[in-house]
């Protein structure tokens, strides 16, 4: 059980830092869990093919309120191969696959979430709308 | 009623959940089964079984029989005729059938009416709205003025001047748990074609058809102790004969030529293809099962239980309460926690409490819309709800009061 709710997770999951509109975005994804209707909107802002800026607004379970927060700490800054790399490597993890946690950092803490079916949509709404917002931008 | 012996009757309650003894406040999502429904579906398939009508055999005809009983019996719940009652997959399947079987025959046209409320479930919305959007026909639609999410006689005395052609109601909101005054609604809308989503209040109440004078009245045998895949379709004979079916198929056809085709007689001209079987009978064993109760006791039961949950979750002061919490609540309890998102609250009661609850906007969306705009909380855009049934008991409530605290305390 606190494998999900531990306070690491719960902490992130209330962190306010990237919780914001961002009024120069580049682009900016909505992104929609069907099955619970939580909805998350990704401002995304790069300069010279790496992530220079990353926020949301939107509202949802802590299960999706931490990864956006651990995502968004992670690929700041990240060139988009290696978000390439690190999103492969999240599905993975989500698979309860071999992963590369060096590679994922803090999102391993996490890494429960494989045991929850469930609640993998939750995980991924972030990090789907990520992926979308990167093709929309043509950076894939 | 003793909760208590009807216990043994379902297996399943002695499952351990995460360690816990299951506590299932689950039922207006689907009911758990009695042994005897299950018996009677092995006892088919093992003893009984063929496919049913045109058979000269001995097991034909012993599977039609048991269906055409079923039927019966079903048609003696409802006080209706057994031409009347209509074997499908479920509310949603009935209500399809309804709406489009409708439009169909030209009895809804262009310059048509149909009114629903924004409280129903989406299988009693989506076709009427997506169909009107083919047919143009207008579409309105009453909304809940009253406390959170309940809708109030006048919320739809303002459409009698419309003279709609249909009124397509709930019985029993799945969120709110509200039952809707349906002999009010008939009175006021006298000359409109009236059809009932009863998937929530068949199974809690004796709906008597002619009584309340319905046209058409839906319901799924799976949330009242049946199988799933079964429903029912109620119409009044005088709509179903003019009406033409949604599906064609077998079973369905008087004659076929390559010219044209003419078709069954009631209900069976409504039934396309092999009809669920095991579905009918394990319904008509359900029913048979909650008449044993009485439903009367089992409507007392479960009202008891409802008043109590919602006076013990009216003291915790971190749960918002949706619904109208009087006597015209039955069964379903919707509430949020402060800051605590409903996925969260369901995770929590199951893992650490094995409790089950069911989250999310309970498909229905435009009351999720309703609600929002009238809660004090940051509106999740879904609600946790707890519903009860036959074998649940005050302990039951009591853990859900005991497991929410807990999840508040950390998670809040």
């Amino acid at each position: 059980m606190m494998d999900l709710y531990s306070e690491i997770i719960v902490d992130y999951a209330k962190l306010k830092k990237y919780k914001k509109r961002m009024d120069d975005a580049d682009t900016v994804k909505e992104g929609v869990n069907l099955s619970c209707g939580d909805e998350i909107k990704l401002y995304v802002k790069v300069q010279d093919g790496k992530i220079e800026s990353l926020s949301f607004e939107g509202k949802g379970c802590i299960v999706s309120q931490a990864s956006t927060n651990l995502m968004i700490e992670r690929v700041l800054g990240e060139s988009l191969e290696n978000i390439h790399e690190i999103l492969k490597n999240v599905e993975k993890m989500v698979k309860g696959e071999e992963y590369n946690k060096n590679l994922l950092k803090n999102v391993s803490i996490m890494e429960n979430i494989r045991s929850y079916p469930n609640r993998v949509k939750c995980f991924m709404l972030a990090w789907r709308t990520l992926e979308d917002a990167l093709k929309e931008l043509n950076m894939d | 009623m003793n909760s208590k012996v009807l216990y043994r009757d379902f297996p399943i309650l002695d499952r351990k959940i995460h360690g816990k003894k299951l506590i299932y406040l689950d039922n207006a999502a689907t009911t758990l089964k009695p042994r005897v429904v299950v018996e009677s579906l092995k006892d088919l398939y093992y003893f009984h079984y063929s496919n049913v009508h045109r058979g000269i055999h001995t097991l034909a005809s012993e599977a039609t029989n048991l269906l055409e009983d079923a039927r019966r019996k079903i048609a003696n719940f409802l006080n209706a005729s057994p031409e009347e009652i209509i074997f499908t997959s479920g509310s949603t399947l009935s209500l399809n059938t309804i709406a489009h079987s409708l439009v169909k025959s030209g009895i809804l046209r262009e310059d048509s009416k149909v009114l629903v409320t924004t409280v129903e479930h989406h299988a009693n919305f989506v076709p009427w709205q997506r169909l009107s959007k083919i047919y143009n026909y207008k579409l309105l639609y009453a909304r809940p003025t009253g406390r959170m999410g309940t809708i109030l006689i006048e919320d739809f005395e303002k459409f009698i001047k419309e003279e709609p052609d249909v009124v397509a109601v709930t019985g029993a909101s799945n969120v709110t748990g509200q039952r809707l005054s349906i002999k009010r609604i008939r009175e006021m809308f006298e000359k409109s074609i009236l059809v009932v989503d009863g998937a929530q209040l068949v199974p809690h109440t004796r709906v008597n058809v002619k009584e309340l004078d319905l046209d058409f009245l839906v319901f799924s045998g799976h949330k009242m102790l049946g199988p799933t895949g079964i429903g029912i379709l109620y119409g009044k004979k005088e709509f179903l004969e003019k009406m033409e079916p949604f599906l064609y198929g077998g079973e369905m056809i008087d004659k076929v030529t390559l010219e044209d085709t003419t078709f069954n007689i009631l209900p069976y001209k409504f039934e396309a293809g092999t009809p669920n079987l095991a579905g009918v009978v394990g319904l008509a064993k359900a029913i048979e099962y909650l008449e044993n109760i009485g439903m009367n006791e089992l409507e007392n039961h479960i009202k008891e239980l409802t008043d109590y949950a919602i006076n013990e979750l009216m003291n915790l002061d971190f749960v918002e309460l949706y619904g109208p919490l009087d006597e015209t609540q039955y069964g379903i309890i919707s509430f949020n926690l402060d800051g605590v998102h409903p996925h969260d609250v369901a995770h929590f009661l199951d893992e650490s409490f094995g409790i089950a609850i069911r989250t999310g906007h309970h498909c229905a969306q435009p009351l999720m819309l309703e609600l929002s705009s009238k809660s004090r909380l940051d509106f999740p855009n879904a609600t946790c709800r707890a519903s009860f049934y036959v074998y649940n008991t005050k302990e039951d409530a009591d853990a859900l009061v005991e497991g929410l605290k807990n999840v508040k305390r950390w998670l809040g």
